[in-house]
């Protein structure tokens, strides 16, 4: 590799339903400007910067990167948007490490952000037809699949929402914060599409998240201890075709393969600390447990089950609160990467899981198609368990 | 046999934006009559933007007003304005820079005729008669032809500005969907068998995927109208602009015999919820010929536009989850 | 890992036509066959796939999710979309092979203009704030930059009309070109104005298309074809939104850009440039500082075909087959994005073993 890229910058805009105070503008330099001021490092002293966000149909504003590029500091500069759906938060955050890694961009600002509440996600979701179905309504079918194929009790999707929302009582950023939230909430809450009920199913967001990335040498100046890019990979698939298995795409295993891989990495349960999974409904933290590998088929739910994922837990997952707590499409999948690289910076404050040195940035995106991951570090040459 | 009519979609939206106070502060402005500025420096910004162009710092709202009269930096005559232009009828669009600012703003200019216009030509804001708190509040007229209105202030803040996105699209049925949709209209299902693979696709997008391959008229395969329910989806409708649901229903996905991949965007209002499930054998149960139709047919989603009256259980026994999983969309 | 390894070893575009009835993953499917049955690659052989393109020109969301049908995902591929001309799919293809560890992308742009009204599209891409509900659409803010031209005393009416005569004239040679006509500039002169100072026949036609690259880098690319067309440098650059505060004379961040890949490092035989309106060609030779005699365009440009978000990437496809026939040895290929040439993408490719 050219050269080695590593975080050290983070910043977040408070994520809320509706962030009435501020122009998009506003939103993006809240969390770019935090990022910055993470690293100590000036508007001039960025070399490019990569943004991404999901479908320009939930603000309604094409190619952003066109208007907000004065805003983010960028005139004069190399800028360019990624948009993978879902995931793009994730993917974004890996395009500007390898803008890092060919050695041609020292520093780089990547910030993943959604404005949607000047639209309407279910709206966009469903392309602007009448009868959407949602992200939930499309997930739906395959989650019924998982518990039928796993035997899974119903209770743990409500096991993973309560988690989930009591992490997120500690994240001063998180939109979502319900120290009050019980089993029993979760299970009385409304049934949005069998099996999800209203309490299990992320929230709709305003926000925006981003970090400085930059080489070895930027690293060493850097005020705050680093979290190094050890590994990151995407698969994508299909949507639909004959023989898919929407439950555990290969397209999910096949991209932990290849990250962990990269990452010298042979026993992901023991040897990756912390884990920010892309968790939008509740049963996707056993789903993704199994299907990335970190699990055997069918154990997934028995670890959520067993307390293994609590932020005390032997495999945290989602300190942070997650998807569950904070939805700004566009920026849900940078946030897990940029939690990841938080946990072994140490710097995680409330939701810091002790002796965090190797974390999982994880997101998804589409018809669970888009997979995009990252490996972070303490050290740039971690030794594994 | 003439073709059936093209694909016609509206892609619409009331979005609301929130405004922070920086553009907030000039919208308001405008609605009560007003154009402003913002300090930056030794300068004067108008549009106000939050931050320094230069540096990037964020800028205090240092407000001042500028204008109203102003310069013709650039100017167009539109001689056919779009549907989205702020005039129906011929106009201007102009750099404009307001007395007082040092930036200029772009603008529609009303004016007589392309005469009335030069670069250097004085032009003075102009407010509409119903201001809304948005950029359209305002336009502009050449000096000689501007009216002096009073613009009666309004009341609070502007923290939010509408904007009413609208496009139209229109596209033909690509070749195999017309096939397809003439099926329907027949009451047939006319899927597309892959050469390469011999998986049959339902409705088709004109290739097989896997293998990269294109399919053609040779490829068309006919389909029963009886399948498996391999997935659904109870939803129950949130309401947003343009929703036309209320009650609770069910989307489903049928593998029809014969198909590889299973038919989807049915949605089904006949059966009882408690008693859907996965497995279920269905039959279709066809319109009146006279009643079919196929414009919500498109060349991209499923569906099969209304030209099935109900799925109806044909009463075989239920197909086991272990011979659907692999069918789970 | 020096910039001279990495090359591209096969195009492919598909005419610019008004209207396709064929999908755009079927166009994409047939160029990404295209390219690997020319260079016997398998598909699995691909490390990296990216693609650029735009959900809006279509009005439905996700809908870059079905172009991966044109390119094949299965099994599972490493790919990825920018929502852009395909020339900045290129560009992250090209940075991302030279950390090393992989040798081989594809690249795609397409875009299908025909379903809907671009002059309605495109304003979306302004300031949601101040300038979108306007309706500010990329022709009259194109008219204003000519007329800037006009008024500095940069060019004349005539020169706009002698860029169209000339471009469209060479479009007769090209067989992708979809408007390509003889027409005398004093013809052109007497037709009405559109949006002034601008005609019609200044503004590019609505135009579908594909176009896509195979690249690789250096032992790969000399293994896959006996004449790679060498990446020299990529470079992009982006000047200030706010209309009311640029030059619309120059383009700053064309010649950043130009300095960023050593546009002059050597003679450029051939210039291919997004001259969507025939100003732009002027502003651009300013900016790039191009010798006056450069062949600009000589596929005819965009104002012959105008196959959004694949146009940029149909550049650097021009150039690199003029390359691979010898008519060229050194050349440049423009992208565009934004209004009045805001954002701008150079590419320079260089022939030899």
């Amino acid at each position: 590799m050219a050269e080695r890229c590593a975080v050290v910058g983070i910043g977040q805009s408070k994520y809320a339903r509706r962030r009435a105070d501020v122009s998009i503008d506003g939103l993006v330099r809240e969390a770019a400007l935090r990022a910055l001021e993470d690293a100590q490092l000036g508007w001039k002293d960025l070399d490019a910067i990569v943004i991404g966000k999901a479908p320009d149909a939930l603000e309604g504003v094409m190619m952003p990167e066109l208007s907000l590029c004065d805003a983010l500091g960028a005139v004069g500069k190399p800028i360019h948007r990624v948009h993978t759906a879902g995931s793009v938060g994730a993917s974004t955050a890996i395009s500007a490490c390898t803008l890092v890694e060919s050695g041609r961009y020292r520093t780089v600002l990547t910030l993943g952000y959604e404005k949607q509440s000047d639209g309407n996600a279910t709206w966009a979701l469903g392309g602007g037809r009448s009868g959407s179905q949602g992200a939930g309504g499309s997930f739906a079918p395959w989650i019924r699949n998982y518990i039928q194929r796993s035997g899974a009790p119903e209770h743990i999707g409500w096991k993973v929402a309560v988690k989930d929302r009591l992490n997120a009582c500690k994240n001063p950023y998180a939109h979502l914060q319900m120290p009050d939230i019980t089993i029993e909430k979760v299970k009385e809450s409304p049934l949005l599409w069998d099996p999800l009920h209203f309490l299990e199913s992320c929230p709709s967001s305003d926000g925006a998240a981003a970090m400085v990335l930059t080489n070895a040498a930027g690293a060493k100046r850097a005020p705050k201890p680093p979290a190094w890019v050890i590994a990151h990979a995407k698969r994508t698939e299909f949507s639909q075709f004959p023989g898919r298995d929407t439950v555990k795409p290969a397209a999910g295993v096949d991209c932990a393969k290849a990250l962990y891989k990269k990452a010298g990495i042979s026993d992901p349960r023991r040897q990756i600390d912390v884990a920010e999974l892309y968790v939008p409904f509740s049963w996707y933290e056993p789903m993704w447990l199994e299907g990335h590998l970190i699990c055997d088929e069918g154990q997934g739910w028995k670890m959520t089950d067993a307390g293994e994922t609590e932020l005390d837990g032997d495999f945290p997952v989602n300190p942070s609160g997650g998807v569950l707590s904070s939805n700004a499409i566009g920026a849900s999948g940078m946030i897990r990467c940029l939690e990841a690289a938080s946990q072994v910076r140490g710097t995680a404050g409330g939701y810091q899981v002790d002796g965090a040195k190797v974390a999982l940035g994880h997101a998804y995106g589409g018809a669970a198609q888009y997979f995009a991951m990252w490996i972070v570090a303490s050290e740039s040459n971690p030794t594994y368990r | 046999m003439s073709a059936l009519p093209p694909v016609e979609y509206t892609l619409e939206y009331p979005y609301t934006r929130t405004t922070g106070p920086i553009v907030g502060a000039f919208l308001t402005a405008l609605r009560d009559g007003k154009l402003l500025g913002i300090r930056c420096g030794g300068r004067v910004l108008c549009p106000p933007l939050e931050y320094d162009p230069e540096t990037g710092d964020t800028l205090a709202p240092d407000f001042v007003e500028v204008g109203p009269a102003g310069t013709i930096l650039s100017w167009t005559w539109i001689a056919e304005p779009t549907r989205k232009h702020p005039f129906a009828t011929p106009f201007a669009f102009a750099l404009v820079r307001p007395d007082g600012a040092d930036s200029a703003i772009c603008h529609a200019v009303k004016a007589s005729g392309p005469e009335a216009l030069r670069t250097g030509g004085r032009v003075r804001a102009q407010y509409r008669e119903e201001r809304k708190g948005a950029i359209t509040d305002l336009y502009f007229a050449p000096e000689a032809e501007a009216e002096n209105r009073y613009v009666p202030p309004g009341k609070g803040a502007v923290e939010m500005t509408e904007h009413l996105i609208s496009l139209s699209f229109s596209e033909p049925l690509a070749p195999h969907r017309e096939r397809y949709a003439r099926g329907l209209l027949d009451g047939r299902f006319i899927g597309q068998r892959s050469p390469a693979s011999g998986k049959v696709y339902l409705p088709s997008k004109g290739y097989d995927p896997i293998e990269r391959v294109r399919m053609t008229e040779r490829d068309d395969v006919a389909v029963a109208d009886t399948g498996t329910v391999v997935a659904y989806t109870v939803i129950t409708p949130v309401q947003y602009y343009g929703q036309k649901e209320t009650e609770p229903y069910i989307r489903a996905s049928i593998l029809l015999d014969g198909a590889d991949q299973p038919l989807g965007q049915q949605d089904i209002r006949t059966l009882p919820i408690a008693e859907f499930r996965s497995g279920m054998r269905l039959r279709a149960v066809w319109k009146p010929r006279a009643e079919r139709s196929v414009l919500d047919v498109d060349n991209r989603w499923g569906g099969t536009g209304s030209v099935i009256e109900r799925w109806e259980p044909t009463g075989e026994p239920d197909v086991p989850f272990e011979k659907i999983m692999e069918h789970n969309w | 890992m020096s910039a001279e390894d990495i090359a591209i070893v096969a195009v492919a575009q598909t005419p610019a036509r008004r209207q396709y009835a064929d999908s755009e993953p079927s166009m994409l499917m047939d160029l990404t066959n295209q390219l690997l049955a020319e260079t016997g690659l398998e598909r699995s052989a691909v490390d990296f796939t990216i693609a650029g393109s735009c959900d809006y020109l279509s009005g439905l969301p996700f809908a870059f999710v079905s172009n991966v049908d044109g390119f094949g995902a299965w099994p599972p591929v490493y790919e990825s979309h920018v929502e852009m001309d395909g020339a900045w799919a290129l560009f992250e293809a090209w940075v991302r092979l030279q950390v090393g560890d992989i040798d081989i992308a594809l690249v795609a742009g397409s875009g299908k203009s025909s379903p809907g009204s671009p002059r309605e599209i495109f304003p979306l891409q302004t300031d949601p704030y101040t300038a979108a509900p306007l309706g500010l659409d990329p022709v009259s803010v194109a008219a204003l930059q000519a007329r800037a031209l006009l008024d500095a005393g940069l060019a004349t009416e005539r020169d706009f009309a002698e860029v169209v005569s000339r471009s469209r004239r060479d479009g007769l040679a090209n067989p992708n070109a979809q408007v390509k006509k003889d027409v005398a500039v004093d013809a052109l002169l007497k037709e009405p104005y559109f949006a002034s100072p601008l005609r019609k026949h200044d503004l590019p036609p609505v135009s579908d298309g594909a176009a896509a690259v195979l690249i690789a880098r250096g032992e790969r690319a000399r293994k896959l074809t006996k004449r790679p067309v060498w990446i020299r440098g990529i470079d992009h650059r982006i000047d200030s939104h706010h209309l009311g505060m640029r030059d619309l004379t120059d383009s700053p961040s064309a010649r950043l850009a130009a300095a960023g890949v050593n546009l002059h490092a050597g003679p450029l035989d051939v210039a291919e440039l997004c001259v969507r309106f025939s100003p732009e060609e002027l502003v651009l030779r300013r900016a790039l500082d191009l010798a006056p005699g450069t062949r600009v365009n000589p596929s005819g440009g965009p104002l012959c075909g105008h196959p959004v978000m694949a146009t940029g990437l149909v550049r650097v496809i021009e150039v690199a087959q003029r390359i691979r026939d010898g008519s060229a040895r050194r050349g440049v290929a423009h992208a565009a994005s934004g209004p009045a040439l805001q954002q701008n993408l150079l590419c320079v490719l260089e022939g030899g073993a």
